[in-house]
């Protein structure tokens, strides 16, 4: 059950022809998936494409009615490999996934699939994110595209040009035989819009009927045929790629007013690169531009006939390619060079080498261009200082006040998240045996690496701390530490680290976070699951499971050879770090595994909330605990925050006039996992937590309990109030 | 129907209004975005929007940017909106709080010429600010005076407050600030139709979105008297002790109290009173009349050495932090205040119970063997800490408990507890927090003739003592060795305690502390 919904949204993919089809990115993609035919698709979730996944998902009924065949893939590697269905068969296929990082999972099948070409067009969808708040490294799918010969699709931004390249990239495919990359930046799997839909088309051959099955022996990987692969790569199947994309019109040209000057862009940057003419008064609203642009929606390969068809007769022609190290502007200029075209080009010279091309980035580029090609301040209304100056109003003082107070804000483990208190209780094993070298991983747990916790000390991989800390595990005073989260043990962590680990007889310890689901991406499932348990404050009643194929991660790892095995509820930090300094201390030989677990609070929530609603409704005795602070008795040294980070654990201005520091407060958004008050007794901290249950429908019992209670306790009260005058000023 | 300005907008030529939208995690930003999108559609324009999540799905801010672009009958041209908002050409920008406010500011996004600015003015904390020793917290002011200086309009006020009091969230405040600050050409109904046909939690909803619009609209109008100078949560440590003036001291209650309170007009400067009456209603909270005596004595004798610099500024100090050391968080005192009177209704309306609601109050204690023996005699107390096998008996008593304050068996024992206070000034925790105290309080009294500052950072040195436990050891032996140093260095300067002051703050591992100790 993912994060986000699209139970709704899906319902839109039924539009037929002629309806007005309103939505975000990544439904577009979906949309023209189904209009095109496509027989199967699969992928593995990751930003910017998790929403794909998750549409994809929620759309299976609608799939499975047009007979479209659907798996959530167990990696990037296993949904590249899908794509093998459209090596002999005339089944169209899409795939999807995070790059540059997916690509890299996927990259043994994706050779092999470019190698042997395909008869049905196959696709893969990959989201980049060139941007600040990226989590990835910013390197190119277009490095892959060449080295692979994989044609790559950059479309515009706007859902028609979307939705028309998802079904062009497949025609594409066919009529080169080859694999195509349809790449989306992260503003574009986001961007909403409308486009006018046509009918879903049902694949010729899948679900509802089977292929004939059919045998060519030369698309197999072995010699002699790779060797003629090779060469159809290059005699046949590029050639009929640019000449598909040169008939269809996949590139396109825009005219402008001023011949002599021109600007190259790829698809995905056309908007930003408008919204600059605009602001130079070089384009309207409309997009009609003053200077002639050249779109390549294809991005790879660059097609030479319409390089020299733009540039011809251009005296300055200026190249947007976002990313790097640049590809197209050296194509460009051996393209130029060996048709004697002295067309001046700009590129990485007028633009940053790295970064993501932004508006003002973009705009800064272009000023700069139409002053080097000799457009003087009076035809463009802004000049390269008055560029500069609109990057900010505020002063350089100003700036460094401003920075000087606003806070940072790292990204944190959610409210009541259950990774929490397993890292309370590594910071508490830390403080006494420590300090620790850790190897982290990817998944919500990165986040331990941030402020408050500062724990771990590389990221290597999905899936790859323990792999990561087998070379240090020699040279560390402690055993070895990994980390790894549940979404990468089966991503990649169970055959390329447990299985590893107990093959070179690995003595370390594998820490395993099994929440139940791939979390960091959105919650998807994954193949365990993780038994609801009793332990947190609140005491609604974990529904049992909705699946009942679950793996267990433990019997993975017995079945891999691991002798040591122990499963501890993260909730129980006392029991966690007697079993963390166990594993550190025993002298038992072998891979130590201990599986920290606890349910995915923001998925426990989805499905808790509703429940619980329910049952006050119904009437039934509900218990909802949450935690509070004693304002009183807080000193304001916000130790309890230090351990835990929670968001709901926060501070609020002491009531107390004497106390100038904040008191720590718990907002109402806490969820009464516990981890506050486990704290307090495992890190001995001050005695201002309390729990509070709040009793729905209250049984005779609480009832005449809570009376005998507050009448007694309300005439020690009373009889406090009547002595108490004596003792105030 | 009140239809709102467009003088932003270029009336000849159709242009996009740009719109930023920053908002934390599970604010609504999305869903504020999605109502924007059909407050346009219904009236004809078209709305592009895109997110950037950060990293952070989980606890970052999301930017939102919007487009939008009036359709014109007769014209099927689309327009070509961008997806990155530009730096100078953003007309409304919305933050759900301040501190990101000031990002949207030095990130460019905002232009006198241009941009309508919408904040809410609460804070929500980050990390860093939430985990500082003592008070890490912002300072709103700089991001208000910018926030004010650089926008073309800004309208601030606390958005979550007003949410929270109708039980709603604060996107719809920020959607009734949107529609109150007449930027977009749509009328106000077109709004409110969109949260009324959301069909979720329509009647919170609504009304906070009318008393945010009314809101906006005042300040819009400049009718509101802060519309400059919104009003921002700040901690300002100093505020207690500047706002001496006015300050009148109420008139006792008691014969006893009567006596005390005349002795602090009569022998102490009116700057000082408000302060000192505070600490002397919670000594005498703490223990007895005796004890609030004795609390004037010391802060006498500071008061005969004090030069009168800054209105008294160095007896103001010391009776704040001598009040607060007098008071320390002992057995009995904590157990006092677990059973309060007042403490169940602050607790009911802190958690919302509804009227009536039977609710639990677990507490959550973990006593170390010192704390048990803190409250026994000081012989007894001390013997059996030192001894292996006593010790082995207390801590029978001490780690992890839960108790539920609401039952009355914990409820009478705690009262038991609250009543050794009694017996406080026999047992040895008192003996201990005196010696320490006393220790401060002549540091401060030594170095005052000589040199008046360095007196007064050794009292500031009072805010270093809290905490329970480790803590409070970690702390007072910080001020203990503040005050050895300042003792066995005749030149020591007040920067150089307010240096080791600083640092005791810094971490809760001494570290930094003992730095700058070996320093010197």
């Amino acid at each position: 059950m993912a994060e986000r919904s699209f139970k709704k949204e899906v319902l839109k993919l039924h539009a037929g022809d002629g309806d007005t089809f309103q939505g975000e990115g990544i439904l577009a993609i979906t949309k023209g998936l189904l209009q095109s035919g496509v027989a199967y698709v699969g992928g593995y979730q990751g930003s910017p494409i998790s929403h794909l996944m998750d549409v994809l998902n929620d759309a299976q009924d609608i799939l499975g009615d047009l007979g479209v065949h659907f798996e959530a893939s167990g990696s990037e590697a296993t949904a590249a490999a899908m794509l093998s269905a459209s090596i002999n068969y005339n089944l169209r296929g899409a795939v999807t996934w995070k790059s540059t990082v997916g690509t890299n999972v996927a990259s043994d099948a994706l050779s092999n699939i470019a190698s042997c070409g395909v008869t049905g067009g196959a696709i893969v969808i990959v989201g980049e994110d060139y941007g600040e708040g990226s989590s990835i490294m910013q390197e190119r799918t277009y490095a892959f595209a060449m080295k692979a010969q994989m044609w790559l699709v950059d479309p515009r931004p706007n859902l028609t040009s979307i939705v028309d390249m998802i079904e062009q990239s497949f025609q594409l495919s066919e009529a080169s035989n080859t694999p195509v990359f349809y790449m989306m930046r992260v503003r574009g799997c986001h961007v909403t819009g409308e486009f006018v839909a046509k009918n879903n088309v049902a694949p010729e051959f899948g679900t509802k009927n089977s292929v004939t099955p059919n045998r060519e022996a030369e698309k197999i990987i072995l010699p002699p045929h790779v060797y003629q692969q090779e060469q159809d790569k290059i005699a046949k199947r590029w050639p009929a790629a640019v000449d598909f994309i040169i008939k269809n019109k996949l590139n396109e040209f825009f005219p402008g007013k001023h011949k002599d000057l021109g600007i190259i862009t790829l698809g995905g940057n056309y908007n930003t690169l408008i919204r600059a003419l605009q602001r130079q008064g070089l384009a309207d609203s409309f997009g009609k531009t003053a200077i002639p642009i050249y779109v390549m929606n294809v991005a790879y390969p660059v097609v030479p006939e319409e390089m020299v068809e733009f540039c011809l007769g251009k005296k300055h022609v200026l190249l947007l390619e976002e990313g790097q190290p640049e590809y197209i502007e050296p194509a460009i200029h051996s393209i130029l060079r060996k048709r004697d075209i002295q067309t001046k080009l700009y590129g990485k010279d007028l633009f940053p080498r790295a970064g993501e091309y932004t508006a003002q980035v973009t705009l800064t580029g272009l000023t700069r261009f139409l002053e080097v090609a000799g457009y003087s301040n009076d035809k463009h209304s802004l000049s390269v200082d008055d560029v500069k100056k609109l990057s900010s109003p505020l002063s350089d003082e100003e700036h460094e006040r401003l920075l000087s107070v606003v806070p940072a804000r790292p990204s944190g483990l959610c409210t009541g998240c259950p990774e929490r208190p397993l890292f309370s209780a590594i910071k508490q094993v830390q403080k006494e045996l420590g300090p620790f070298h850790i190897s982290s991983d990817i998944g919500c747990h990165s986040f331990a690496t941030l402020a408050p916790f500062n724990l771990g000390n590389t990221i290597m991989g999905y899936g790859l701390s323990l792999a990561s800390s087998s070379s240090i595990r020699k040279a560390l005073p402690h055993k070895a530490i990994s980390i790894m989260g549940d979404g990468g043990f089966w991503h990649n962590g169970l055959s390329s680290g447990v299985v590893s680990a107990v093959f070179n007889k690995h003595d370390g310890i594998l820490i395993i976070v099994n929440n139940g689901y791939s979390a960091a991406t959105g919650g998807q499932d994954i193949p365990s699951m993780v038994e609801p348990n009793n332990l947190i404050a609140t005491t609604m009643d974990a529904a049992s499971s909705e699946r009942d194929d679950s793996v267990s991660i433990e019997l993975a790892c017995r079945g891999a050879g691991v002798k040591w095995v122990k499963t501890v509820s993260t909730y129980s930090i006392e029991e966690m770090k007697q079993t963390l300094t166990d594993s550190l201390n025993t002298a038992e030989p072998g891979l130590k595994v201990i599986i920290a677990e606890g349910e995915c609070m923001l998925n426990r929530q989805r499905r808790i909330k509703p429940l619980m609603k329910n049952a006050i409704a119904k009437g039934k005795r509900t218990v909802r605990a949450r935690f509070y602070i004693d304002p009183k008795t807080c000193t304001g040294d916000h130790a309890c925050i230090r351990i835990s980070g929670c968001p709901s654990l926060t501070i609020k201005p002491s009531t107390d006039s004497l106390r100038e520091d904040p008191v720590s407060y718990v907002d109402n958004s806490c969820v009464g996992c516990g981890v506050c008050g486990d704290n307090v007794h495992s890190a001995v901290l001050c005695p201002s937590f309390s729990k509070i249950d709040l009793i729905h429908n209250p049984s005779w019992l609480d009832l005449s309990a809570s009376t005998v209670r507050r009448s007694v306790i309300g005439w020690f009260e009373k009889y406090d109030a009547w002595k108490r005058p004596g003792q105030i000023l | 129907m009140e239809k709102t300005g467009t003088d932003t907008l270029s009336k000849q030529q159709p242009k996009t209004i740009n719109i930023i939208l920053a908002a934390l995690g599970g604010e609504g930003g999305g869903v504020f975005t999605n109502w924007l999108i059909e407050v346009a559609e219904a009236n004809n324009w078209l709305c592009q929007s895109t997110s950037l999540a950060g990293v952070a799905q989980r606890t970052g801010a999301t930017i939102y940017y919007i487009e939008l672009f009036p359709t014109q009958a007769k014209d099927d041209r689309k327009p070509v909106m961008s997806l990155f908002p530009s730096q100078g050409d953003i007309d409304i920008a919305v933050s759900s709080e301040i501190a990101e406010t000031g990002r949207m500011l030095q990130r460019g996004f905002v232009t006198p010429d241009k941009t309508t600015l919408i904040s809410s003015s609460h804070r929500v904390y980050g990390i860093t600010e939430k985990s500082d020793l003592a008070d890490g917290t912002m300072d709103s002011s700089t991001v208000v005076e910018l926030a004010n200086k650089y926008s073309r309009q800004f309208i601030s006020f606390d958005m979550a407050e007003l949410a929270n009091k109708h039980n709603s969230v604060i996107s719809s405040a920020m959607f009734g600030a949107l529609a109150g600050a007449n930027v977009l050409p749509f009328a106000k109904q077109s709004f409110s139709d969109v949260i009324t046909n959301s069909g979720k939690m329509v009647a919170t909803n609504l009304s906070v979105f009318e008393e945010s619009y009314t809101q906006a609209q005042q300040i819009v109008a400049g009718d509101n008297p802060d519309r400059k100078t919104p009003q921002v949560e700040i901690f300002t440590p100093e505020t207690a002790a500047a706002t001496t003036a006015g300050f009148c001291l109420p008139s006792a209650t008691s014969e006893k109290g009567a006596l005390l309170l005349e002795r602090l007009k009569c022998d102490f400067p009116v700057s000082t009173h408000e302060l000192i009456h505070q600490g002397l209603i919670r000594v005498l909270d703490y223990q007895d009349f005796a004890y609030a005596t004795q609390y004037l004595d010391e802060l006498s004798e500071v008061l005969a050495l004090d030069t009168g610099a800054e209105q008294y500024k160095l007896t103001t100090i010391t009776a704040r932090y001598l009040a607060l050391w007098m008071s320390f968080e002992d057995i009995p005192r904590v157990a006092q205040l677990k059973v309060r009177a007042t403490r169940m209704s602050e607790i009911r309306t802190e958690v919302k119970a509804a009227e009536g609601q039977i609710i639990h109050v677990t507490e959550f204690f973990r006593p170390r063997a010192e704390e048990i023996c803190a409250i026994l005699p000081r012989a007894l107390g001390s013997a059996m800490l030192s001894n292996r096998w006593s010790r082995r008996l207390i801590e029978l008593f001490a780690g992890g408990k839960k108790l539920r304050t609401d039952s009355l068996v914990v409820y009478l024992v705690l009262r038991t507890m609250g009543s050794f206070k009694h017996i406080r000034r026999y047992s040895l925790g008192y003996h201990h927090e005196m010696k320490l105290i006393r220790g401060w309080l002549y540091q401060i009294k030594e170095q005052v003739a000589a040199n008046p500052q360095v007196a007064l950072e050794i009292a500031l040195c009072g805010r270093l003592v809290k905490g329970y436990g480790g803590t409070r050891e970690r702390t007072s032996k910080q001020v203990s060795v503040i005050c050895q140093n300042a003792s066995a260095n005749e030149c020591i300067s007040a920067e150089y305690i307010a240096k080791l002051r600083t640092a005791a703050m810094a971490d809760d591992t001494n570290e930094a502390f003992y730095t700058i100790l070996t320093e010197s």
